[in-house]
């Protein structure tokens, strides 16, 4: 206990009461500069929206600070998030920089493999499921012909797939396909997209899963 | 000419925060404006209901009315410039529907007792001479005492029935056209906070101040499907609106979203306005963003924009002649291709 209370003590804190937003912001911004991933920071701010702003920002970054508030006072323990990575922007999404490092997931068809169709709907639900846990997650997820059912919101892979999608990873869809099998209504999930977009992202891809 | 007679006293210190950044957060207006009658009088082409730039009147088979308003406190120092900025942002929503602007009426809340009065005639002067450069007239106005000072117009424009552009006809297939620069949120802030350079910020005045004119006037030629102007809410609202609207979802590339010297850096320091937050709140998960979007774009296409630029909706056929010629006969608001109209998706705004 009191190893903890002296590393607590240690721990760098940034004063931002009394100052309003986006002074904290800019404060905190300042305050990480210096620090490496993973250290602990202490940043205490007396009012709400600040502390909001501060959460949303922090979160953002991937952690989770712990808040405890005494009177209007907040006080936020975080550890120093990851600094973000070069070059893992927009630009280099659309360009193969890197080759077998971002990879795409390409669904053709609700079924896996070929041979009993009840076993192929199985293995690709499974598939799917499983997608989300990877470390490292596909930049897209692209669903064409028989492969945009499982984007209805009755598929049982829906939730699976927004929750890649609120991870950050593309979920996009074959429009044709979807007016082909008549499910305009039904989509549950993904960018409902075209095959310029679709052969553009393909043919930029670090490289491709086609389960 | 322009910045004739500086005035000493300085606007902002009346403020905390100023420009369109002063609005009501979107959810909270939205939610008190559906609780409202709706008219239903068939000579309204455009109401309160698509949450567009304007309401449009039909006169006769030849002429539409097109009635706006708009004022804010001040965003920016000098009195000559606010009323320039201000007025340039309440004509704009007149551009917005392809319209041409007539009249304005001045929308004044100043007082006396805590301003001198030469500051009130420099805001007046600064507004007139930024109507007459769009070729309108101001007619009058009325004031009131109040402090902080705000200050807008009250503007009739008209538009031809048919060439009249709303914020609802984009179409699936469509390019989207943006006009001049995003980031004049940010470095208002900036220059508050002390973190920007003068040379930036005096460029995010330019833009301001700069007419939405040659951009509405190209947009009509072009027959563009849809339009709207970014203030506010940010590109990301102001485009959700638009997609709301149309019944269609966007894609943006940020990559392409042109952004003014220096905006970047103000909020990579954390200078982040308040609004950038309360306009994401607003958007919530509308608006999707691929893992490689980093939090300093994504905070910035909510950046609220004071008298910003155009959002278009155009035919693909058409979108490359009109940005460049956007670029040719309109450098100050340029324009760029940030994007495609795609069919209505489960999430309206797709960022990457």
């Amino acid at each position: 206990m009191s190893f903890i209370w002296k590393q607590l003590e240690k721990m760098k804190t940034i004063d931002t009461k009394g100052l309003l937003c986006p002074k904290p912001l800019i404060m905190l911004k300042e305050g990480l500069l210096d620090m490496e991933a993973g250290a602990l920071l202490r940043v205490e701010c007396d009012n709400d929206t600040s502390l909001k702003n501060l959460l949303h920002f922090l979160r953002d970054q991937g952690v989770e600070p712990e808040v405890s508030s005494s009177g209007n006072v907040h006080t936020l323990i975080t550890s120093v998030p990851q600094k973000e990575l070069e070059g893992i922007d927009a630009a280099a999404y659309c360009s193969a920089d890197s080759p077998g490092n971002d990879y795409v997931v390409c669904i053709k068809s609700e079924l896996m493999g070929s041979g009993d169709p009840d076993l192929g709907k199985l293995l690709m639900e499974t598939f799917v499921e499983n997608l989300k846990l990877q470390e490292k997650l596909p930049t897209h997820v692209i669903m064409y012909n028989g492969g945009v059912k499982l984007a209805t919101k009755q598929s049982p892979v829906c939730a699976a797939l927004t929750e890649l999608e609120d991870l950050g990873t593309r979920i996009m869809l074959c429009g044709t396909c979807i007016d082909h099998y008549g499910l305009q209504k039904d989509i549950g999930v993904g960018m409902i997209s075209n095959m310029v977009v679709i052969t553009e992202t393909l043919a930029s891809a670090g490289h491709v899963v086609n389960p | 000419m322009a910045k004739g007679m500086k005035t000493a006293f300085d606007l902002l210190s009346t403020v905390e925060y100023g420009g369109c950044s002063a609005k009501l957060p979107a959810g909270l207006l939205s939610e008190v404006l559906s609780k409202l009658p709706v008219s239903t009088d068939p000579r309204l082409l455009v109401d309160v209901d698509t949450h567009d730039d304007a309401g449009v009147y039909k006169i006769n088979d030849e002429t539409a009315l097109i009635f706006t308003t708009d004022f804010f406190p001040p965003i920016c120092s000098d009195a000559f410039e606010f009323g320039e900025i201000a007025a340039a942002n309440a004509l704009s929503d007149v551009y917005a529907m392809g319209g041409t602007p007539l009249m304005a009426l001045n929308l004044m809340m100043f007082s006396q007792e805590k301003i001198p009065m030469e500051v009130f005639g420099e805001i007046l002067r600064g507004g007139h001479q930024k109507v007459s450069e769009a070729g309108a007239l101001v007619v009058g106005g009325h004031t009131i005492d109040d402090h902080p000072p705000k200050f807008g117009l009250a503007v009739i424009g008209t538009v031809h029935p048919d060439k009249l552009i709303s914020n609802a006809g984009a179409q699936p297939g469509d390019l989207l056209v943006l006009t001049k620069y995003i980031g004049t949120g940010a470095l208002v802030s900036g220059m508050k906070n002390g973190i920007c350079s003068q040379t930036d910020y005096r460029r995010a005045l330019e833009q301001m101040k700069h007419l939405n004119r040659i951009g509405a006037e190209l947009a009509v030629k072009y027959g563009v499907s849809s339009m709207t102007d970014i203030t506010g809410f940010g590109l990301a609202g102001h485009a959700l609106k638009m997609a709301e609207a149309s019944q269609v979802s966007f894609r943006l590339r940020t990559a392409q979203i042109p952004l003014l010297p220096g905006a970047y850096q103000v909020f990579d320091k954390g200078s982040i306005p308040g609004a950038s937050f309360r306009n994401l709140e607003f958007t919530g998960t509308k608006i999707h963003f691929t893992r490689g979007v980093e939090y300093n774009l994504k905070m910035l296409v909510h950046d609220a924009q004071t008298s910003g630029g155009l959002l278009m909706s155009v035919n693909p056929d058409h979108a490359h002649q009109l940005v460049k010629e956007l670029n040719e006969l309109d450098p100050t608001g340029g324009g760029s291709i940030v994007g495609e109209v795609l069919m209505k998706s489960p999430r309206t705004i797709y960022f990457e």
